[in-house]
């Protein structure tokens, strides 16, 4: 479940200050978060993320008051509960795909499970790549591993910073039916921002900054 | 897997620069370790061979030779004195012992001294095996002469002349090892001894087969010892007797304290120096340690931004980045460490007169401790940008 009040934020004193409108997800709900380029968005995703302090207003994520939270607990919390999907880097250039998806869950204190890593990585196809090498990856293929690394630890809520930009049609497509489905399977909230107006059908709930 | 891990595979996934900057860190720490090494040694020479040897005589000529020559072993000798005027000076009321030894032969490289048994204790030394020497042509070895020549009591040799390893020069008669020496750490590990008798046979031997038909008659007289190692009885003996040697007689007394106090002096401007530039190269391995860093934490801000999305808290990214700096310079201190033993082992084959003793555990400690300081220095600066780091702005710039 995710709240926001009166969100805004100001880069520098003296610079343009962004409001957002309030954001009220329930449990399982999605939202698409459209945007022209340099509205705010990926400062609205950061906010969420706990990635960046608010000016003013309140962010909800089941119950925690992220503006409470210090900054060690800010990381755990993050680190627990927040999975980040990115639009083009997405995992450590130094470890394997495997390694990466084992790093994310030792930094989640989550439970280093293998077999589950090895699930993960066979829902999204990716199997084979296990030993690759990040930079051996093409784009397609870091998308799902940025997708799985999100999704590994059983997030309350996947943030999705233009997934779609780069990818053709098709790509697009299955990356948003990916990330849908882990969101149902981890009951987790999905948001994605996005100027990309391609995936704008396959959300019930959207808004526009 | 951990962050332990993290930072080997960063580590392994730049194998050259890893490379350079653990070669240059191990370079300039054999080099510091060996000076530290050789300065050691030095000392350690000077203190255990020195120590109960007030004053050294023998004939005129340069002191400093006159002592490398008859307390270190290292240098020729400067000549020889006669025996009988020898004994007449060891007769002065304020010597407490006096011991002649004799020596111009070796075997394989090592020296033959021909002296009294008051030699060996003059060195603490004790015998491991076997018997101190009874009879002309019996020897006893040192502890390292025994072992690098692979000899056993009872095994025979044939001494050349000369204190450099040759085989022309032989002289015929079999010499006997009868004892094997414990080792003691000094000059005598290294030594040949026998008895003054042994030296004697074998040259009028020699010079009887040089010049036929003048056969010697053999007196007192004739003999010759190389020098003459004193102790006073008290400190007073110091102040007085080398001078009336020095002005009375045609021989010489050198005080081996000054005279090698006086060569640790001019060597130690070399040693200093030598330090000097491995500290150099430390400072410089230190900075190319914090280059290498500073340059992983910059390149791999993305990378490092993820792990903060991913729950890691900067104080565990600076861990990372400590653990990859420790990896690296405790990797430099054992190859350092190998090189110097390769370096010395190396050295040591080549010489049969080694002085080395193992470096004191304490100065590898204090030297391990000064490099730990120097990584945290380096570490220290590189995690500035970690501090600093902007997370949320490093992911936006991603596009």
């Amino acid at each position: 479940m995710i709240q926001t009040e009166n969100l805004t934020y100001q880069y520098k004193k003296g610079t343009a200050i962004f409001s957002f409108p309030n954001i009220t997800l329930e449990k399982r709900e999605n939202l698409l978060i459209l945007g022209a380029s340099g509205i705010g968005k990926t400062t609205l995703l950061h906010l969420l993320a706990g990635l960046l302090k608010p000016a003013k207003g309140n962010i909800f994520i089941d119950n925690t008051d992220l503006n409470a939270l210090k900054s060690n607990k800010l990381d755990t919390f993050r680190g627990e509960n927040i999975g980040l999907v990115f639009q083009k880097k997405h995992a450590i250039q130094s470890l394997n795909v495997f390694d990466n998806l084992k790093a994310r869950l030792i930094f989640s204190n989550a439970l280093v499970n293998d077999k589950k890593i090895e699930i993960v990585l066979a829902q999204l196809g990716l199997s084979e790549l296990k030993t690759s090498k990040v930079s051996e990856l093409s784009e397609g293929q870091l998308q799902r591993l940025g997708i799985a690394l999100s999704v590994i630890h059983n997030p309350q809520v996947i943030l999705a910073d233009e997934p779609t930009s780069s990818l053709d049609d098709k790509n697009c497509k299955i990356v948003i039916e990916l990330l849908q489905n882990q969101a149902k399977q981890t009951n987790a909230n999905l948001i994605v921002i996005t100027h990309d107006h391609r995936i704008k059908s396959c959300f019930q709930n959207s808004i526009t900054l | 897997m951990n962050i332990w891990s993290i930072s080997i595979q960063n580590i392994k996934s730049k194998p050259l620069y890893t490379f350079l900057s653990v070669f240059i860190a191990s370079l300039s720490i054999a080099l510091l370790l060996g000076t530290q090494q050789l300065k050691r040694s030095f000392e350690n020479q000077i203190q255990n061979n020195v120590g109960k040897i007030d004053v050294v005589v023998g004939a005129k000529g340069s002191p400093l030779q006159l002592v490398l020559a008859s307390v270190l072993h290292l240098d020729n000798p400067t000549g020889n004195i006669s025996y009988k005027k020898a004994l007449k000076i060891s007769k002065n009321p304020l010597i407490k012992s006096a011991i002649p030894i004799s020596y111009g032969d070796n075997y394989k490289g090592y020296r033959i001294v021909g002296t009294t048994h008051e030699y060996i204790a003059l060195y603490d030394g004790e015998l491991k095996k076997g018997h101190l020497v009874e009879n002309a042509m019996e020897v006893i070895l040192g502890n390292s002469v025994a072992q690098k020549l692979n000899l056993k009591i009872g095994d025979t040799l044939l001494s050349a002349h000369g204190l450099i390893e040759n085989s022309i020069e032989e002289h015929d008669e079999l010499l006997t090892v009868v004892g094997i020496l414990k080792p003691t750490k000094k000059v005598i590990d290294r030594l040949i001894i026998t008895n003054l008798e042994s030296i004697w046979n074998v040259h009028n031997h020699k010079s009887e087969e040089n010049h036929e038909g003048h056969k010697h008659q053999e007196n007192h007289d004739d003999k010759e010892v190389t020098s003459l190692l004193i102790k006073f009885k008290s400190p007073r003996g110091v102040l007085t007797f080398p001078r009336r040697i020095n002005e009375r007689t045609y021989m010489q007394a050198a005080l081996p304290k000054y005279e090698l106090y006086k060569l640790y002096e001019y060597t130690s401007i070399g040693f200093k120096t030598i330090s000097l530039i491995a500290y150099l190269i430390l400072v410089i391995s230190c900075i190319t340690l914090f280059i290498s860093l500073y340059k992983m934490v910059k390149e791999r801000a993305f990378d490092l931004a993820i792990l903060r999305t991913y729950g890691a808290s900067n104080f565990q990214l600076i861990k990372m980045v400590f653990y990859e700096g420790f990896i690296v310079v405790f990797s430099s201190f054992l190859l350092g460490f190998l090189l110097l033993k390769i370096g010395f082992r190396f050295v040591e084959a080549n010489d049969q007169q080694n002085i080395f003793i193992a470096l004191p555990f304490q100065d590898l400690l204090q030297l391990g401790f000064l490099i730990l300081m120097m990584v945290i220095i380096s570490v220290s600066c590189a995690i500035y940008p970690i501090i600093k780091m902007d997370v949320s702005k490093i992911l936006s710039n991603e596009k």
